[in-house]
């Protein structure tokens, strides 16, 4: 492999896990105050679908973003509700927002696009950094990426921080470990569960965005195809830690990019196969290579006061 | 009698528990929206709901067509439902379908089975779905009493990574695509011999029921026997309450597991090997298209009862060829009939707080 498509490779990796990286971020912090959120698949195409149309109609894509965050909105707090509130099975309630999301966005898209469909929609600007965008070879290839990518990695870093450092961080560990203990303290635990589905619902919108406006600059029905699901598989994976998230999640990216690599390389592997790689190597990871899983203890459980 | 009164006013109590009202109120109140959409999208409604009957139960074809449908969202059902009772949620009939789909058109090309006597060409395809679809489920099982994982999150990826198998056997001639003669050769399987095929009840193809229906009312009937009155059925049931307490009273938490998505697995890959065998003839990307959530989202309304899962099958295969028909006569999307699922499953999940939080 040379130095370019080496490059390539790991800039591609990136740009792939992007989605990922933030979905993955927003489902850790609400599976740590408890709440296992399917939804983040629907979320992530909500966002998807809203961030296309906006940029579409309004002709910017930071108002498509803006849309896309709004839209999303609704959908988060139905989750929060159902599961908090109404405490409804959360697996079920995530799988049902699912299949109601891939309907509707499929179905307004029709109605938008019809026979317009696969047009360019404006994107999200590109970025390099300074310094590190002037490496030759690497600087072009790595480092020149839309501009949310780095935001978004900033909010990751911040997320970290805020879970390791600060009170918050302790408050939504205990949500999704001792719930008793913080409803004890004073602290509604169905509060912090809301906010928690909710910044998941925030971060799956970015990552919607990114996939049609950042990336592809166009939308496609049911494109996040999994990526969800994806992203749950590297919490896990990631033992409920930013850090293995992210390594997680930089792990499938990595595994999708091999896709368009390989073949460049002139290795002739079936391409259904690279394009199951990705899920394999999730499926590979939540079945033990990541050893026994250490999930919070009421991950799932709805807080029911006595 | 009165023993007549009694039975009657029995089983009337039964049709309008409040859990059975909230489902036909939950299934009404999305239609109801469906409709409504129809109209916001400027559709006539006359036009788009002509369309659906019409696919429905407008001939002796859409009637079979649709009660086809229905035996493969009955059985990954009813496979659904079994797993449920431990507590289990399977939401890989996608995949399983696929990989009985699969297995039955390998046999049924390639296993020399074509001009085998009484009814094996064609029992032995399906004894191959069926399998193929256990085997794929058993590896949620073996995962989850290894490794611990979510049943529900490995039984998702397996159905990614069984829609691409399935992409790969079409797309590669040295699997099952059929042999390429020209670059417009579609990436497909041949169409599988005649004495594969499943006989159909009537023998006439407007009227194309196959003996998928019988077996299908048969597994059924099992199924409601094993789960209300067998040892097995109970001790599932246990484990889905107390896995902890199950295994105090001596039974096998790792073996319900295990046996239960292995049943439900065979039920998908039974479903698919129906689906290929007696329906399409033909192996093709997408074969399995939402049929395994379709199924999934019958087993969830059903609420755990196997006839709530056969009422629900045949909701969604009317629902389904109703749509199908809606798109190419009133071109409104089939994703409508999504939209509505969804709905039912939000719907129904949220009820559950309001009837005393049973388990969906």
């Amino acid at each position: 492999m040379t130095l370019d498509l080496l490059a390539v490779f790991i800039g591609s990796s990136l740009r792939l896990a992007v989605p990922l990286l933030l979905a993955g971020t927003g489902e850790l912090v609400s599976e740590r105050a408890g709440v296992l959120n399917m939804s983040i698949e629907g979320m992530m195409l909500t966002g998807a679908f809203a961030a296309a149309v906006g940029a579409w109609a309004t002709g910017s894509p930071l108002l498509g973003l803006l849309i896309c965050v709004i839209a999303v909105f609704p959908v988060a707090l139905l989750q929060a509700v159902l599961s908090n509130t109404l405490r409804a099975n959360q697996i079920v309630t995530g799988i049902g927002i699912n299949i109601l999301v891939l309907g509707a966005t499929t179905l307004a898209y029709r109605e938008i696009f019809g026979a317009r469909s696969r047009e360019q929609i404006p994107g999200l600007s590109k970025w390099s950094p300074p310094l590190l965008g002037d490496i030759p070879i690497f600087g072009e290839a790595v480092f020149h990426q839309v501009w949310l990518l780095y935001a978004g990695l900033a909010i990751i870093v911040l997320t970290a921080l805020v879970l390791r450092y600060t009170s918050i961080g302790i408050v939504i560990h205990a949500a999704g470990a001792e719930p008793r203990a913080v409803d004890k303290s004073g602290v509604s635990v169905p509060w912090v569960r809301y906010l928690g589905v909710i910044f998941a619902g925030f971060m799956s919108a970015l990552a919607g965005a990114f996939l049609s406006i950042g990336d592809i600059h166009t939308f496609t029905e049911g494109m996040t195809r999994g990526a969800g699901y994806l992203a749950i598989a590297g919490v896990i994976f990631g033992k409920w830690t930013v850090g293995g998230t992210v390594l997680a999640c930089l792990l499938f990216g990595a595994a999708t990019a091999l896709q368009f690599q390989l073949p460049t390389l002139g290795i002739d592997v079936p391409n259904a196969l690279l394009i199951m790689l990705p899920y394999l190597l999730a499926l590979l990871a939540v079945g033990g290579l990541a050893g026994r899983q250490t999930a919070p203890r009421a991950l799932g459980v709805p807080y029911l006061r006595r | 009698m009165t023993d007549t009164m009694a039975s009657v006013t029995k089983s009337l109590h039964g049709v309008l528990r409040p859990s059975v009202m909230i489902s036909v109120a939950a299934v009404l109140a999305a239609a109801l929206l469906g409709v409504a959409l129809i109209f916001a999208m400027g559709v006539s409604v006359l036009d788009a709901v002509a369309a659906f009957v019409d696919g429905t139960i407008g001939t002796p074809y859409a009637v079979a067509a649709s009660i086809n449908r229905s035996i493969a969202f009955a059985l990954v059902g009813i496979g659904f439902v079994i797993g449920n009772r431990a507590n289990l949620v399977n939401v890989g009939g996608e995949g399983q379908i696929a990989m009985g789909g699969i297995a039955a058109t390998a046999v049924a090309l390639y296993g020399h089975v074509a001009g085998l006597p009484a009814g094996l060409p064609f029992l032995i395809p399906l004894l191959a779905a069926a399998i193929a679809g256990l085997l794929w489920a058993s590896v949620a099982g073996v995962l989850k009493i290894k490794a611990g994982t979510n049943e529900v999150i490995s039984t998702l990826l397996l159905s990614f990574i069984a829609v691409w198998f399935l992409y790969w056997c079409v797309q590669s001639p040295e699997l099952l695509r059929k042999p390429m003669t020209s670059s417009a050769t579609l990436p497909e399987s041949l169409e599988i011999p005649d004495p594969t095929k499943l006989p159909l009840l009537t023998g006439d193809y407007s009227f194309p029921l196959h003996i998928g229906l019988p077996v299908t009312v048969i597994i059924a009937i099992i199924a409601a026997i094993v789960l209300a009155k067998t040892v097995f059925g109970l001790q599932l049931r246990a484990v889905g309450f107390n896995p902890i307490a199950a295994s105090r009273a001596g039974i096998s938490y790792s073996r319900m597991v295990l046996v239960s998505l292995a049943a439900a697995g065979a039920l998908g890959g039974l479903a698919g090997g129906f689906m290929l065998l007696g329906d399409q003839y033909v192996l093709k990307d997408g074969f399995s298209s939402g049929y395994g959530f379709d199924g999934l989202v019958a087993g969830l309304l059903a609420r755990g009862s196997v006839m709530g899962v056969i009422a629900a099958a045949l909701l969604f295969g009317f629902l389904r060829s109703g749509g199908i028909n809606m798109e190419m006569v009133a071109g409104v999307p089939t994703a409508l009939v999504m939209v509505i699922q969804g709905l039912i499953v939000v719907t129904l999940a949220g009820a559950a707080f309001f009837i005393g939080g049973r388990r969906t």
